[in-house]
């Protein structure tokens, strides 16, 4: 039985005093207001109308419940109003800090028509778990080593010269024993790329081709990153749209493999699932995952 | 005197670039000028024990307590970790008499020979004569066998820069360490200024009997390994006469350089590094690099 059905049904037959005008503020036809009632009345056990009368008349029983019913049909119509809010409240989300304004923007409408309200807040990698941790945000697009992620973006060395191939070594920034006293070349880890499985690999790597500790570096800002070598013969380990965006020159580590992975991460599953599935292109974009997988052209 | 501190402050700067820490000193022989970085602080001095070691030995062949030419039979080491050289790699038993394990030891810097030697004068007598000749900052406590049977030898070659990490990672206040090798309180010690001492001693008029002393020049003449600080010393018109001492992250060499005119500088590098790698030719290079650069200040004046 369809109880705050049938309560609507009597109140509204009961302020208007006929069936016939009652039902239609119910929005049902006449027969199915008068089947809810007569239902009601079974379940109850007592009469709500006075049968005998031509008019649509409480009995002593209908009056007494009169009040109580309407107050369960006002909530109900509160509860709908609020639900409406909520499927509108809009969902925080953590991105990253290296998502291009106009990349997130186009998220954001594609995401609005997929019925979804989504709400930015940039941070670090660090920071991004930690807000989804502490559910300060409803989701967050965490750095995960790529195996583990959804997406996966390849990251390879940029520089502000074009250089010839489409490979760089690590190892060829290493000086030469004659050419002591020229500037060593440094590589430099954006504040993203902090993490350990792309950080800790890249400094073994350092160590192992013999290049000096300061070599490679995190920088504090990825604008002071690309400031460095942006006067310099340094490099940014960097992905490949990031490169594009920057005006510089990508190409891949001859030495290793550094790959970006992101996963959500969500207090609640249905959030993480929903951004998984509906917006999986929309989000690749951001990050910079819809780019060819590291090959040259 | 400021543009002394200020090279000395971009020396160490350039050092710290490379991931080094050193103790460092450089003395002119004839003057007693001097001029270095951190000259006091102590280290492990891994092989460069060999030398206080030969001094001593030396010293009892010429009291008649040993006989140079007494035939040894030594036991091969059998060692695959990178490093050890000589009678370490040997597969089958030799014989070999003290003075040419005393070359072997010094000079090619191999383990076993100087474990046969201090077989006949143990770390003990050797810390007593270095006492007697009134060298007091080198510590001598154990052979080489117990320096060598560090966690690089227990984890095996693919897993060296691990053994490195602990080296680098396992430090304790006060210079202790974790690896007993690596603990200035457990391990064969000493400063650069306690070498330059040393380099003294042997190359100007002192406690040592000078046919000791001119017997351990020329083993350290001979020193086969000159990748480290020879390339910057030695040329045409000098002499560079060294010992170096390398386990873990630990880099050291010591040694005189003569010039054709009679001038002498006697060097001490010691250094550790923070980078986790076995081969680290850069780091070699720069502490040459820095050695030459205090020199040649100090020459200049």
């Amino acid at each position: 039985m369809d109880v705050l059905g049938a309560w609507k049904a009597f109140v509204n037959v009961s302020e208007r005093g006929s069936f016939t005008q009652g039902a239609a503020a119910t929005r049902v036809p006449q027969s199915v207001a008068s089947r809810r009632i007569a239902a009601l009345e079974q379940h109850l056990g007592e009469q709500l109308f006075d049968r005998s009368s031509r008019r649509a008349m409480l009995t002593q029983f209908g009056r007494d419940m009169l009040p109580s019913a309407k107050r369960l049909v006002r909530l109900a119509e509160a509860m709908e109003h609020e639900a409406e809010r909520a499927r509108l409240n809009p969902l925080r989300l953590a991105v990253p800090g290296i998502c291009a304004v106009r990349d997130l923007a186009r998220l954001d409408a594609e995401a609005r028509e997929k019925g979804i309200h989504l709400d930015f807040h940039t941070a670090g990698p660090a920071e991004r778990a930690e807000l989804a941790r502490n559910r300060e945000v409803r989701a967050a697009l965490t750095a995960v080593p790529p195996g583990d992620g959804s997406w996966s973006v390849p990251l390879g060395l940029a520089g502000a010269t074009r250089s010839p191939g489409d490979t760089v070594y690590v190892e060829t920034l290493r000086l030469g024993r004659a050419a002591r006293s020229s500037r060593r070349s440094r590589i430099w880890i954006q504040p993203e790329d902090d993490v350990p499985h792309i950080r800790d690999p890249l400094f073994r790597i350092r160590d192992a081709t013999g290049l000096q500790p300061a070599q490679v570096a995190v920088s504090a800002t990825l604008t002071a990153a690309t400031a460095e070598v942006l006067g310099s013969a340094d490099l940014l380990l960097c992905s490949y749209r990031q490169a594009g965006e920057l005006e510089l020159h990508w190409r891949r580590i001859g030495e290793i493999d550094l790959v970006r992975g992101f996963d959500v991460s969500a207090a609640v599953g249905d959030d993480a699932r929903r951004l998984r599935t509906r917006l999986r292109t929309e989000i690749a974009r951001c990050l910079g995952a819809d780019d060819r997988d590291g090959t040259a052209p | 005197m400021s543009v002394e501190r200020r090279l000395v402050r971009e020396l160490r700067r350039t050092l710290d670039d490379a991931g080094l820490r050193g103790s460092l000193l450089v003395r002119d022989l004839r003057s007693g000028d001097e001029l270095g970085i951190d000259p006091d602080l102590e280290f492990p001095i891994a092989s460069l024990v060999k030398v206080p070691l030969a001094m001593a030995t030396l010293d009892r062949v010429r009291r008649g307590e040993l006989d140079g030419s007494t035939q040894i039979l030594v036991q091969p080491g059998g060692i695959t970790t990178p490093g050890p050289t000589g009678l370490g790699r040997f597969r089958h038993p030799a014989r070999v008499a003290v003075d040419d394990l005393l070359y072997l030891s010094t000079a090619v810097s191999d383990g076993t020979a100087a474990d046969a030697l201090f077989e006949l004068t143990p770390p003990a007598e050797v810390a007593a004569a270095l006492d007697g000749f009134g060298l007091r900052g080198i510590r001598v406590r154990h052979t080489i066998r117990e320096l060598n049977e560090t966690v690089a030898e227990r984890l095996g070659p693919a897993d060296t820069h691990l053994a490195h990490s602990l080296a680098i990672g396992a430090g304790t206040a006060g210079r202790g360490h974790r690896i007993p090798q690596l603990d200035v309180t457990r391990a064969n010690s000493g400063s650069a200024r306690a070498f330059v001492e040393l380099l003294q001693a042997l190359w100007t008029p002192s406690e040592i009997d000078p046919g000791v002393a001119e017997r351990v020049r020329g083993l350290m003449a001979d020193n086969l390994l000159r990748q480290r600080l020879a390339p910057d010393f030695s040329s045409d018109a000098s002499k560079w006469s060294s010992k170096t001492g390398t386990l873990l992250n630990l880099r050291h060499e010591i040694g005189v350089v003569e010039h054709a005119d009679g001038q002498a500088f006697g060097v001490a590098v010691l250094t550790e590094s923070r980078v986790p790698a076995f081969h680290q030719p850069g780091a070699e290079a720069l502490m040459a690099q820095v050695a030459r650069t205090l020199r040649d200040e100090l020459r200049q004046r």
